[in-house]
């Protein structure tokens, strides 16, 4: 993870598209700015950075799904429950299930693990649009290379 | 059994926090309940579980947006419910 550049997944663990479910792992760092702030002598993930995660997670099993052909944006986070602090260091797996692929819009459950507890989960909402300009598809491309995307879900794109 | 019509009030009631007596068949979802984007998805959602629909949004902006159809046609509720309905009837067929 680098969490100042908002790069929340480090690679797609599990991808079942028929069973509408992914794992990522995504590695917390020991050392962020975002911990200088959060908090001073006892750094601790933000819960938001938690949902981002779950929401990029969430994202791509939405992409995949669709082929790359079109971009998840964020939309609405509900019942969100930060369960237990995670710290520097700590290795999170996030998993997320599509609950419903609507008619421009998509709704997965997801959760995050960490230390084998469950230390967030939400619903998660997503509007599904054509990709709002080249240059953001292009670098999804190339991000979902580098989270290990089958190029099986790429190629579509 | 509730018809669409008070299965579908009753979801705008609810998800959007407007008074029942406010919702009449001949509202519309956007002028007349002031509906934005981001709830119309939450009673979205709701009706697609409630029915077991996919309701085609994107086709309906489409249209609408090209003028061969009004924004009454899909959003007036009694109009709502008409489209509902035949999109159940579909799925039943």
């Amino acid at each position: 993870m680098r969490l100042e550049y908002f790069q929340m997944v480090d690679r797609i663990t599990a991808l079942d598209i028929e069973g509408r479910r992914i794992v990522t792992a995504c590695q917390v760092p020991e050392q962020s700015p975002v911990f200088e702030g959060h908090f001073p002598g006892y750094p601790i993930l933000p819960g938001v950075l938690m949902i981002e995660t779950m929401a990029q997670t969430g994202g791509w099993l939405v992409l995949a799904m669709l082929g790359c052909t079109r971009m998840p944006f964020l939309m609405q986070v509900e019942k969100a429950k930060m369960r237990s602090f995670v710290s520097p260091g700590q290795a999170m797996e996030a998993e997320a299930h599509l609950v419903h692929e609507g008619s421009g819009y998509a709704v997965v459950k997801a959760s995050i693990t960490a230390s084998g507890k469950k230390v967030t989960d939400a619903e998660i909402r997503y509007g599904v649009v054509p990709f709002p300009n080249d240059t953001l598809k292009a670098a999804m491309l190339e991000t979902a290379r580098r989270v290990g995307l089958s190029e099986d879900y790429i190629h579509a794109a | 059994m509730a018809s669409t019509y008070e299965t579908v009030a009753g979801i705008i009631s609810d998800t959007c926090d407007i008074e029942p007596d406010k919702i009449t068949p001949d509202s519309h979802a956007i002028n007349d309940l002031g509906i934005d984007s981001l709830d119309f998805l939450d009673v979205a959602f709701a009706i697609d579980k409630a029915f077991g629909i996919k309701m085609p949004l994107e086709q309906w902006t489409q249209e609408v947006n090209e003028g061969k159809k009004t924004t009454d046609e899909y959003f007036v509720l009694k109009n709502l419910c008409k489209n509902i309905d035949a999109l159940v009837a579909a799925k039943a067929a």
